[in-house]
């Protein structure tokens, strides 16, 4: 096994590995370590390579940095506090009630009444002990 | 105050928790997902979806583990099984090769063509960065996101993406060939001079050659 001559077509395509630091996860580790070792035009192209890819990371990074809208932030906080709501139904039993039972009625006058949450005031086990 | 078991942690806590430990990466995601979705509505709605998610099963998240790689794999389980809108690339041979080969035998890169990336990388603007990762396929847009911008290792990718190892280090070969190919592209098309002999930018970090 330790005999494969390797080209510089295999060593170049395993560039990757050696970028991400993972040479060791392929079979041919040992035998591309030692043509880098001898093939100046292939270590020469690997250093060419990590330079690129140090680029681009950087040019990526710079260009992705976004921040999310305000709002976002404000919706995600509202939508926990809501589940929350939900679920803390020992605590906020009258509140739940209330926000919760929704009545529907259609362009026929036909009434829907929903109490989906309220069927789940009887998981009681999450008791806040706040002593 | 007493030590609680997390099985036992009232909703109230678990809420304060995942706001604590969570929400802190909003940013973060929604950078991620304006580049997965393309646009700034669908990315909003992709955050906004991925922590609900997220908060549903948040019990079943396991403390001490990563939770930004598990937020990620929300993030982007939610984007592939919801998002895609019908924009369906056409599908990438992944598996081809072997595992390890993650492409075909190449060859020595001329000096000129060297020249030509590092004057794209060096000159264009970040609209042009976009607009490239816009370009490249899907499967390869979020492996290199995940590797490049996140900084996540490959083998986490693959638990991210639901992929084998060998077909994350593939498409991230793949996908960084084409974001350098294009963003040479642009250069070439702006003027920039990319003639000129080789800078020979690399030679002051003492290599050996």
């Amino acid at each position: 096994m330790s005999f494969i001559e390797i080209q510089c077509g295999d060593v170049l395509s395993s560039v990757v590995f050696i970028i991400e630091g993972e040479l060791q996860e392929i079979p041919q580790a040992e035998a591309i370590n030692s043509h880098l070792s001898i093939c100046t035009a292939c270590s020469a192209e690997i250093e060419h390579e990590r330079l690129m890819h140090q680029m681009l990371q950087d040019v990526l990074r710079r260009s992705c940095d976004e921040q999310a809208p305000e709002e976002l932030h404000q919706s995600i906080h509202q939508q926990m506090r809501a589940q929350m709501a939900g679920q803390a139904t020992t605590e906020v039993v009258t509140q739940f009630s209330m926000t919760e039972i929704s009545i529907e009625i259609d362009e026929y006058g036909n009434v829907e009444h929903r109490e989906i949450q309220i069927e789940q005031t009887h998981i009681q086990h999450f008791i806040d002990d706040e002593d | 105050m007493t030590s609680k078991d997390l099985v036992l942690e009232s909703a109230t806590d678990r809420t304060s928790r995942f706001e604590r430990d969570a929400l802190v990466f909003t940013n973060q995601l929604y950078a991620a997902a304006l580049r997965y979705t393309r646009n700034p509505e669908d990315a909003r709605d992709l955050v906004q979806d991925t922590y609900l998610k997220a908060f549903a099963s948040f019990h079943q998240f396991e403390e001490g583990t990563n939770l930004r790689a598990w937020l990620y794999r929300v993030l982007t389980t939610t984007f592939i099984n919801n998002y895609r809108k019908g924009q369906r690339q056409p599908l990438i041979a992944d598996n081809e090769l072997e595992d390890w080969q993650v492409a075909e035998a190449q060859s020595h890169t001329s000096d000129q063509g060297k020249s030509a990336e590092t004057v794209a990388l060096e000159t264009l603007p970040d609209s042009d960065i976009k607009r490239a990762l816009q370009e490249i396929p899907e499967e390869f847009r979020i492996v290199v996101y995940l590797a490049d911008v996140e900084g996540f290792a490959y083998k986490e990718i693959a638990e991210i993406v639901g992929a084998p190892a060998g077909t994350v280090m593939s498409r991230l070969h793949r996908g960084r060939k084409q974001l350098r190919e294009k963003l040479t592209d642009y250069a070439k098309e702006l003027g920039y001079s990319t003639d000129a002999p080789a800078p020979k930018k690399d030679s002051k970090k003492g290599g050996a050659q």
